[in-house]
């Protein structure tokens, strides 16, 4: 008879695990909140360091799952978790031999640092919007032929603690290295700043890329945050920020503000948490049982993680978790 | 004539000599440094109503603890009946011994050991009343020692959930005063079973305790259960001027001074400061409203700990800065003590930066003028309110359907009002600010300066000197706007709390306005706390110690009363509470400009 597993969140890491328990023979089902597949990776455009389009990375995931014929239940959440069975919004029970958490993070509500004024002033956007302006073909108010200066500002709502986020978001440095590189692609006139506090470029090839930008693209990278954010009767956006580099106070006029979200914690996780076993971390992501030899499972036999439901994590990182995921789910279910 | 001596007397008398030429040492000490205007004020009000009135609060306040009965009801018998009780004891005691014992001298010990030197009186007539209304004094007060009792062992009962922790002379003091009374229910009921007579609570078990032991045992015992009562009266008083008990004296001319108007004063610690902090009782009522304790678990920094540590000489500069400067404890404390001023001196007497330092530093900002506009009313947004974008854009639209001309202090940058200064003890350097700011509200001859901020606003308030100048906090303006009928609101459906701010409530009084612009756009829910005892966000500017996750449980709390009172939207008028709620809050929270700038007609 066949096991059953039940993958909560249909995200990269979610099918990837799907795919690797349906290969090993295994019964996986995954229940994904919205209404199709994919998760975040929908919404971006290109992917750093090497701008291969998302669609690259999705669509051959979807194809396997397709192929292998995962179940998959949409525009389902999971309002309760035990060990061996998860209770649906509508109120069905299913139950199964293994539960793998793929429930990822949340987007950082840009609002909550109300002083750069997103949601208030037209030209303040963030690195979320600006990947769906991308998909689009253009970015509002940004006019090809005329010169626009563009501020990127790193680090909003990541190493934060006046709005509880005290870890690093690991991806939006190299995600705004490669978003300036494509704004000066795409704006050639323009002039581009990112404000950082730390840049730190983790991945293979992302040094490289901050390199590239900076030589070959011009792009300014000016060490400091911004300390806020007004609109001026033009509709441009002054900002006031410190260069720490050489200490001295600098107020700058922008076309746009593009703010660099980090990664909050699944608002799920909290509800996860109320099962015994599973403990959340400061900053409200999920700790796995063991941060380096079992970092895929957690303290109740039963239930395993993968991708960013435990940190921040960039695509790779989260599909590899998939795989191992899945290997200790074979395991444990005695394959 | 008879001096009514006997042996067991001395430890008495040598307690009371020692208690006396202390405390009145300390009060000669104390008056003779205050400063001359303070001398001054006394000598101008001592012959005044205000002597009567201060009379009264001490009744009031040192003998029936009226405002402990107010916290509640049992405490208050508990304190009640040890002050009042024992007052009574003393003054109906004095008049049983001078119309029983007759004597052209009689020393204040006679009617302390009445019982013991005239126990044959009580055959009279009148002899049995005083008998009967000393024992029911005695009765009276014993209630209270055993409800103190009670209260170490179970202290909610008297709704303390947490009670102070003593200091070693403290616990002396209090052991002997809890034995003192059934120290003398023993001596008394011994004598009077011994000698007979007494009213119903010693006569009784004194002739229970001749039954149980005999009358021979009782005879050789008697004796030295007045050794008993005189020595723990004596290790009381002993003890008394340097714990806690300091209190029962000091909070009477701590009422007299108060009432000829001596303060303490923000950047000097005076010598009027000294019966404030021994006034202290160390009750304890001001740490279960601290919500360092209740939700950060701070438990060393409360008032009673601060001004036991500034009392003794081992006040910390960290216990001084840890305190968020709310005001929940102030409003709480029965003696009245001005918390929030001498944990200010105190902060001042950290800082060494002095006036010429704080010249040197900000000479930078000398003729710094960035404002713009031209009305007679200022607009003064604050810092924090720079950096509440919704805050600023909601005020203009307001100003602008009011047709208001408004001259803008800060919309390109401004100075600080100097709060924030103020509150870590940088009194020089604050008053630096305030001079700027004056010159420049002063140059732009404003009549009306308005503030979004209630950090600024109490500051304007209370430091500045702006003559002729009307100061409003936005919530009063714009309710002031609504009243005229220079802007019109349009209500709706939506429940909305209302959160006070520590400095705009508590700091200013001001909680009305914002309550009557909130009813005419929507429907008001209150929290659980508010008004004076609302809660802080957590984030004030005046605790210069907590880290941001401790800040983050204080707000937690009022996160929690929002999220019970069910209500649409959490309205403040503060921008730094707002942004610290905003983090913690399950729903909308909003400053009171941006509903209104949204439901302007």
């Amino acid at each position: 008879m066949n096991k059953e597993v039940i993958i909560i969140g249909g995200g990269v890491a979610g099918m990837q695990c799907a795919i690797s328990l349906a290969e090993m023979g295994v019964k996986p089902t995954i229940i994904e909140k919205s209404d199709k597949l994919g998760g975040k990776l929908n919404d971006w455009y290109k992917l750093f360091p090497t701008f291969t389009s998302a669609s690259e990375v999705l669509n051959p995931l979807k194809d396997m799952i397709n192929e292998l014929g995962v179940d998959v239940k949409l525009s389902s959440e999971v309002t309760k978790l035990e060990p061996k069975s998860v209770t649906l919004a509508d109120g069905t029970t299913m139950s199964a031999d293994a539960i793998v958490i793929c429930s990822g993070f949340e987007v950082f509500d840009a609002r909550l640092k109300e002083e750069y004024g997103y949601k208030i002033y037209d030209n303040v956007i963030t690195s979320v919007d600006l990947e769906r302006m991308f998909c689009e073909g253009s970015v509002q108010n940004l006019d090809k032929n005329s010169p626009s200066r563009i501020a990127i500002l790193h680090c909003v709502g990541s190493r934060d603690e006046k709005v509880c986020q005290t870890h690093c978001s690991r991806v939006c440095c190299v995600a705004g290295v490669k978003q300036a590189i494509e704004l000066k692609e795409l704006y050639p006139k323009s002039e581009i700043f990112n404000f950082y506090m730390d840049i730190r470029m983790f991945g293979c090839g992302y040094e490289e890329l901050y390199k590239e930008a900076q030589i070959k693209h011009n792009i300014h990278f000016v060490r400091g945050r911004i300390s806020e954010a007004a609109q001026t009767i033009d509709s441009k956006i002054q900002i006031k920020s410190e260069d720490t580099l050489i200490g001295r106070p600098l107020k700058m006029t922008v076309d746009l503000l593009v703010l660099m979200v980090g990664m909050s914690a699944g608002k799920s996780n909290n509800s996860f948490a109320t099962t015994d076993g599973i403990n959340l971390n400061t900053s409200g992501f999920i700790s796995p049982k063991n941060i380096f030899t079992e970092c895929v499972s957690s303290d109740v036999d039963s239930i395993f993680y993968a991708g960013t439901v435990t940190a921040p994590k960039n695509i790779g990182e989260s599909i590899t978790e998939g795989v191992a995921a899945a290997h200790k789910v074979a395991k444990f279910i005695k394959l | 004539m008879n001096f009514y001596y006997d042996h067991f007397i001395i430890p008495f008398i040598i307690g009371v000599a020692i208690l006396f030429s202390i405390v009145l040492y300390k009060y000669v000490r104390w008056i003779t440094r205050l400063p001359k205007r303070d001398k001054l004020l006394i000598r101008k009000n001592i012959f005044t109503r205000k002597t009567l009135s201060a009379i009264q609060e001490v009744i009031l306040e040192s003998l029936l603890h009226r405002k402990i009965f107010r916290v509640n009801p049992l405490l208050g018998y508990m304190h009640m009946s040890l002050a009042f009780g024992w007052f009574l004891l003393i003054i109906v005691g004095s008049f049983e011994a001078a119309v029983h014992l007759k004597g052209e001298f009689l020393p204040p010990h006679a009617h302390v050991f009445y019982k013991f030197f005239a126990p044959k009186i009580i055959h009279t007539e009148s002899g049995t009343t005083w008998e009967f209304i000393m024992d029911f004094l005695l009765l009276f007060v014993l209630i209270g020692v055993a409800l103190a009792w009670g209260k170490r062992a179970y202290s909610r009962a008297m709704g303390i959930k947490k009670s102070t922790k003593h200091t070693r002379a403290d616990r002396i003091a209090l052991s002997a005063l809890w034995l003192i009374f059934p120290a003398r229910l023993l001596a008394e009921s011994f004598t009077s079973g011994v000698r007979g007579g007494s009213s119903f609570l010693t006569g009784s078990i004194g002739n229970f305790m001749v039954d149980l032991l005999g009358w021979n045992t009782m005879v050789a015992i008697a004796p030295y259960t007045w050794w008993l009562y005189s020595t723990v009266l004596a290790i009381f008083f002993i003890f008394m001027p340097f714990s806690r008990y300091m209190h029962i004296f000091t909070e009477i001319p701590l009422i007299f001074l108060r009432k000829y108007g001596l303060k303490s004063s923000d950047n000097k610690q005076k010598s009027f400061d000294h019966f404030q902090i021994e006034a202290c009782s160390r009750c304890g009522i001001c740490i279960d409203p601290c919500q360092l304790q209740s939700a950060a678990g701070i438990d060393n920094v409360q008032s009673t700990y601060f001004l036991r540590d500034r009392r003794y000489n081992k006040l910390t500069e960290s216990v001084t800065n840890n305190c968020l400067m709310c005001g929940r404890c102030q409003v709480k404390c029965p003696v009245g003590i001005d918390l929030n001023t001498l944990r200010l001196n105190s902060r001042h007497s950290f800082v060494s930066t002095s006036k010429a330092d704080a010249d040197n530093r900000y000479s930078y900002l000398n003729g710094v003028d960035l404002s713009t506009g031209s009305g007679r009313v200022g607009y003064f947004a604050g810092c924090m309110t720079s950096l509440s974008p919704k805050i600023l854009n909601a005020m203009d639209k307001i100003f602008a359907a009011a047709k208001e001309d408004i001259w803008y202090a800060d919309k390109n940058g401004g100075i600080c009002c100097g709060r924030p200064l103020k509150l870590s003890g940088e009194i020089e350097a604050a008053q630096k600010m305030i001079d700027l700011n004056t010159a420049l509200f002063e140059k732009h001859k404003i009549t009306t300066l308005v503030t979004s901020c209630p950090i600024c606003l109490k500051v304007f308030k209370e430091d500045y000197r702006l003559n002729g100048v009307e100061i409003l906090h936005h919530s009063e303006y714009i309710s002031r706007l609504i009243k005229e009928g220079r802007i019109e609101v349009s209500k709706s459906d939506l429940s909305y709390t209302y959160h006070d701010p520590c400095e705009l409530g508590r700091g200013s009084g001001v909680y009305e306005q914002p309550r009557d612009v909130i009813s005419a756009i929507g429907n008001l829910v209150e929290m659980e706390h508010n008004r004076e005892s609302a809660l802080c966000c957590g984030s004030s500017l005046a605790n210069l110690e907590i880290r941001d996750d401790q800040q983050l449980k204080i707000a937690s709390q009022l996160g929690e009363e929002f999220k019970q009172c069910n209500a649409d939207s959490m309205i403040t008028s503060c921008p730094l509470c707002k942004k610290s709620i905003s983090r913690v809050a399950n729903g909308k929270v909003e400053d009171i400009c941006e509903i209104v700038a949204n439901s302007l007609k």
